[in-house]
């Protein structure tokens, strides 16, 4: 092997190895990208070996960035960030757990189904797990640990919803795995949305059948206020307007009426409205809101823009093409290949966020499994359930640790670890459906662009 | 059931103390406080940037929708101002200390182990990256402006050296934030002074 190869796995395992030392992913990038450079300088001008890497070529890095700064498409990103944020922090995402909950409060089993559904419809306007993890076990935890759910059911299903959203259109990660491969966001939100309900589905039905089967686990509340005219009123006055805006954003995106980068920026609008029209927007609210969505924008940029340079680096030491080859040599067959990528992003997903894996690890295997003849919006939901999957997966699953720290303290790791085991089952089995049954994903987009 | 404010209260007082507010990590010595706080004002300040862009866009869409008129004026402000966000995002969440982290290790080090840590990376990754991104910068600045480089669509916006300085510009502004940073893990380090330690923290 080449030297320049080697310079290239060693760039890989070095920012593996320096992000256990809790330093910002995105600096450990950045900063390997230039010490890399320097070393690739000093190897070919005083020791003859070729790199192909100097400083003009790393000075590509501007060039780089400034694809990200004229992107228009990117200008999602922080919207969807502002209208999450905005129907989080506002108390509406509240409400509307609270009315929900009067509907479906009344079976077996129903606290937990709805926490599913308030988490696909919320947790599709945020994208991230941290954020929507917290938010949800603060608004349904207590409520069911209050009426004897047992704790497992009830930190499971948590953690399983919360991460769901980053599957469920709009999400952010979406929007950011179309721009990387260069992708319509249409196609990959249509793509999703079916493997997302599908999953959702599984989790409703599961929990359903775990009430029937043991009602004590997950009973209905003690003191349920009865189902009147009013109180049907009042759900639907806290559910419609919410699920309206999410549901009137994406079917913009989806009937190619609006592109995304329009709709994030009405759907904030919407979310500024309703809040306002609940009186839940004072000016520090507000004030907050945009703060956050300043620093939540600035950790995924900062990662964006760390990631480029280093992807530009690794690229010139020829890190894509030794990927490439090590794929493509694999000996399992193209179906093999893929199960083999499915697999390792799984695992990486221990150690690293779908920023860094969006960013670094999708765009070096997605040509691989375009030449290997398979649809890249299958391949990507694919990739992107396995990341969720990833991040609810002990013992190192992101959800996990966002959930104990916001759980009650008698909450111990071992219960969440229990508790997300039946859900990792039907990740695996909802995998197995996608990967058997590709039209899943690819018949909407069909339809929707069809003849 | 609590009163509505209260708890939207207290769930944004949970929210928001997720991440270790950095001040308590740290000491902060007075000199870095004039520094982050220079930081966090700009920060603050242009975290507006969000609804005029939000405002910008609607504007776009009821022009294209009711009126059928589509202005790329407006579609490229849209980008200059997400970019300026971004750009400034990156040292306001650095002094937030909202940079992701892979912290289940760092949760089991002392103190002084992450703060040894903290120095080397903001020395030997953090610096040289911004000096790479910097320098590379000025000469992608300085061609735009000589050659009055404008926007290659008809009715884009002139003055394109603008947006691209504010590139080189967010970059000192990390470099500023990253100093900030630098005295407070280099107080905690070689400076064990008990006055700066036990100063009642500045208020953003």
């Amino acid at each position: 092997m080449e030297i320049r190869e080697w310079l290239a796995i060693a760039m890989f395992v070095l920012f593996i190895a320096l992000i256990f030392t809790g330093f910002p992913v995105a600096w450990v990038l950045g900063g390997l990208a230039v010490f890399f450079t320097a070393l690739a300088i000093i190897l070919e001008q005083d020791i003859g070996f070729y790199t192909g890497v100097d400083w003009a070529y790393s000075s590509l890095a501007v060039e780089r960035i400034w694809d990200i700064m004229h992107n228009w498409v990117l200008v999602a990103l922080p919207m969807f960030v502002l209208m999450g944020l905005l129907l989080d922090r506002s108390g509406v995402a509240g409400d509307l757990m609270r009315s929900v909950a009067r509907l479906f409060g009344r079976v077996p089993g129903g606290l937990a189904v709805t926490i599913t559904l308030i988490g696909i419809l919320l947790a599709a306007t945020t994208g991230i797990i941290g954020a929507s993890v917290v938010l949800l076990a603060l608004l349904g935890l207590p409520v069911m640990l209050r009426e004897g759910y047992k704790p497992e059911l009830a930190t499971g299903t948590i953690c399983a919803v919360g991460t769901l959203g980053i599957l469920i259109p709009p999400s952010i990660m979406l929007v950011l795995m179309a721009d990387r491969l260069a992708m319509s966001v249409g196609d990959l939100f249509l793509g999703a949305l079916f493997p997302g309900l599908l999953l959702g589905i599984l989790y409703t039905t599961y929990i359903i059948i775990y009430a029937q089967m043991r009602p004590l686990d997950a009973p209905v509340p003690r003191e349920v206020a009865p189902l009147d005219r009013g109180a049907i009123r009042e759900v639907l006055g806290a559910t419609l307007p919410a699920a309206g805006l999410i549901l009137a954003v994406l079917g913009s995106i989806f009937f190619g009426v609006a592109t995304p980068t329009e709709a994030s920026g009405v759907g904030a609008l919407g979310a500024l409205l309703l809040a306002r029209a609940k009186k839940r927007l004072p000016k520090s609210v507000l004030q907050e809101v945009l703060r956050e969505t300043t620093r939540t924008t600035g950790y995924i940029f900062g990662i964006f823009v760390g990631a480029t340079v280093y992807s530009l680096v690794l690229r010139g030491l020829g890190g894509d093409l030794l990927i490439s080859s090590a794929l493509l040599g694999l000996p399992f067959g193209p179906t093999g290949t893929v199960i083999t990528i499915l697999m390792v992003t799984f695992l990486l997903g221990f150690v690293l966020d779908w920023i860094e894996i969006t960013l670094i690890v999708l765009p070096l295997v997605a040509p691989v499994v375009s030449h290997l003849g398979f649809d890249l919006v299958w391949f990507t939901v694919l990739f992107a359930v396995c990341l969720q999957t990833s991040f609810l997966t002990p013992p190192v699953g992101f959800a996990l640790f966002y959930l104990k720290g916001v759980a009650p303290k008698e909450i111990d790791v071992p219960t969440i670890y229990r508790g997300v085991i039946p859900y990792i089952l039907l990740q695996i089995g909802g995998i197995a459906m996608i990967f058997a049954w590709p039209s899943l994903v690819t018949w909407l987009p069909a339809m929707a662009y069809g003849p | 059931m609590m009163d509505p404010s209260e708890e939207i209260e207290a769930d944004l007082h949970r929210l928001t103390n997720l991440a270790p507010d950095p001040d308590e990590e740290w000491p902060l010595p007075p000199s870095a406080e004039r520094i982050e706080s220079k930081v966090l004002r700009i920060g603050d300040l242009l975290s507006w940037i969000w609804l005029i862009l939000m405002g910008v866009i609607v504007l776009n869409v009821i022009l294209r929708y009711a009126f059928a008129r589509g202005y790329i004026e407006l579609e490229e402000l849209q980008w200059h101002l997400y970019a300026v966000g971004f750009l400034v995002g990156l040292s306001y969440a650095l002094t937030h200390d909202r940079h992701v982290r892979v912290d289940f290790l760092r949760e089991k080090m002392s103190i002084r182990h992450r703060a040894w840590i903290e120095l080397y990376g903001l020395l030997l990754l953090v610096l040289p990256f911004l000096l790479l991104v910097t320098l590379s910068a000025v000469p992608f600045v300085t061609d735009a402006w000589q050659y009055g480089e404008v926007s290659s669509s008809a009715g884009g916006l002139p003055g394109r050296w603008i947006i691209k300085a504010s590139l080189p510009l967010a970059m000192l502004l990390v470099a500023v934030a990253a100093t900030g940073r630098l005295i407070r893990v280099g107080t905690e380090l070689f400076g064990p002074d008990p006055e700066y330690a036990e100063r009642p923290h500045g208020e953003h």
